[in-house]
């Protein structure tokens, strides 16, 4: 039997699949049952249950059990490692979409030195 | 949009000036380097640029040249060039939509295709100390240095 290797959730692989994306952005509007999932998609119910796999490993969402169905939620934090790395860029264009407004109140007077 | 796993970066923006002034800003090459970086930019559709980002030893940052080309050009409306510079920041598309508004300008800013299954997202994602995540937190403190008057 194989050891099994301290688990590091697989985020940035999990949002890899554009389905998979999609039925992140549908659960985040509520929860959903794989049928309901399902019915957002061409793929076959079992492919929709891998993705959901996939997301389940990542720890992106959970199941529960209600009677016969399993429901999946998205959970709260999950996505916080590609937030927190696109933020980085959200942030840089920030910072340069805030100097093209000043500029452009400058009126594009001549460039001034820059200080080193 | 919190929880939105989209890899694209929007903005808007309202600007008090007329379309044609903003539209000057973002394709004059000097003046696109004043709010960008040094460029050799120009406003036609396939032209392939770059920007050079300067290297900062102070902040290790060892300076980045960002490969782009001119994917669609309609004065004075639409700017969309592609951005490249490795990892998952490869062929990535940077648009600016400009639209008349009543008090001057709608500026419509996205940045996308980002690929978060690059190895790179990987390494960001354990705390590795080098790669774009480096380079854009030491972009980020030149900015903030440069910004001051």
């Amino acid at each position: 039997m194989i050891a099994a290797a301290p688990h590091t959730p697989d985020v940035f692989g999990a949002i890899s699949h554009p389905a998979r994306r999609q039925m992140l952005d549908l659960l985040s509007e509520s929860e959903r049952s794989v049928n309901a999932l399902a019915g957002h998609f061409q793929m076959s119910r079992p492919a929709v249950s891998q993705h959901l796999r996939v997301l389940l490993d990542a720890q992106l969402v959970t199941e529960q059990r209600h009677g016969r169905e399993r429901r999946y939620q998205l959970v709260a934090g999950g996505l916080s490692p590609v937030r927190s790395w696109l933020e980085r860029y959200d942030r840089f264009w920030d910072d340069r979409l805030q100097r093209l407004q000043e500029l452009l109140q400058e009126d594009a007077p001549p460039p001034k030195p820059m200080e080193p | 949009m919190a929880t939105n796993p989209s890899n694209t970066v929007y903005k808007e923006l309202l600007l008090p000036q007329p379309r044609e002034q903003v539209w000057r800003a973002l394709t004059t090459p000097e003046t696109l380097a004043r709010w960008m970086y040094p460029n050799d930019f120009e406003p036609r559709l396939g032209h392939r640029f770059t920007f050079q980002v300067p290297a900062k030893p102070e902040a290790e940052f060892p300076g980045l040249t960002v490969r782009c080309e001119v994917l669609e050009c309609e004065p004075p409306q639409r700017l969309v060039f592609s951005w490249s510079a490795g990892g998952a920041v490869e062929d990535t598309r940077v648009s600016f939509q400009l639209s008349p508004h009543e008090a001057g300008t709608r500026l419509l800013f996205e940045h996308s295709g980002f690929d978060l299954s690059q190895p790179f997202g990987r390494q960001a994602l354990k705390g590795a100390g080098y790669g774009w995540g480096a380079m854009l937190d030491a972009l980020s403190t030149l900015l903030n240095e440069s910004v001051k008057p």
